[in-house]
């Protein structure tokens, strides 16, 4: 979460759920079972707004939360599965553009731009800079946080 | 002939037999590599969106289940990092 709470003065920050990277029914990971974070892809809203509840739930997730919807608009419009990250500036432009995640998943490039615009934020133990894998990540990862969660970091 | 298409079919097996089990080790076992090749690759090169383009809109639904909302209506009046992700 320290993405959000060193520049949330500064920026609006916007969590989107799109669908699932590891369902039980398509390509569950180890790493799912070890952290019993077991779902099957949803197929009705209904269900995604459960999964995402349970979500903010568990981790008692602060960020702005919106749910795609089944049509996948957003998923779509923004290249967004399994997870990505993007930065619209004030003119409605993309002005940072991450990589398809897990391995192109790059918080640290959004703390940069963040940084050069609003300065950077000093803490006393460094700022992880490199995408910690999630639980998504097709490699074995150790990491127990959720694809959502990491973005905060 | 024949003997070129068999030799031909058997060392293009043997290379993708070698492929798939180079993968299996970086991707965790097999299964996480036949997942990488069935789910990850076709997403691949999605996307045509760069620095510069207009940010596209979509339609949210907000944690109650019910209520809807717009990316655009998050922006504009300062930066809008966007998150996108899933529980998995």
């Amino acid at each position: 979460m320290q993405i959000y709470n060193d520049y949330k003065e500064h920026a609006d920050f916007l969590t989107v759920y799109v669908r699932e990277a590891h369902p039980t029914d398509e390509w569950q990971m180890k790493s799912n079972l070890k952290d019993d974070v077991c779902y099957a892809q949803p197929k009705t809203l209904e269900q995604r707004v459960v999964i995402a509840n349970d979500f903010i739930k568990r981790f008692k997730f602060p960020l702005p939360f919106g749910i795609d919807d089944m049509s996948n608009g957003a998923d779509n419009a923004y290249s967004a599965w399994p997870e990505r990250l993007y930065i619209v500036d004030e003119s409605g432009r993309i002005a940072y553009r991450g990589g398809m995640g897990p391995f192109n998943y790059k918080p640290a490039e959004a703390r940069t731009w963040l940084a050069a615009r609003y300065g950077e934020v000093k803490h006393e133990t460094p700022v992880a800079t490199s995408s910690a894998a999630p639980a998504t990540t097709a490699a074995p990862s150790s990491t127990p946080a959720p694809a959502i969660a990491t973005p905060a970091k | 002939m024949k003997r070129f298409w068999k030799w031909f079919g058997g060392v293009l097996g043997v290379l993708l037999l070698a492929a798939f089990a180079v993968l299996s080790y970086m991707a965790g076992s097999p299964k996480d590599a036949y997942g990488m090749v069935r789910y990850a690759l076709p997403h691949m090169h999605r996307g045509t969106l760069k620095v510069g383009s207009d940010a596209p809109d979509a339609r949210l639904v907000a944690l109650d289940g019910s209520s809807r909302f717009h990316i655009r209506e998050r922006t504009g009046s300062r930066p809008l990092v966007l998150v996108f992700g899933s529980f998995t």
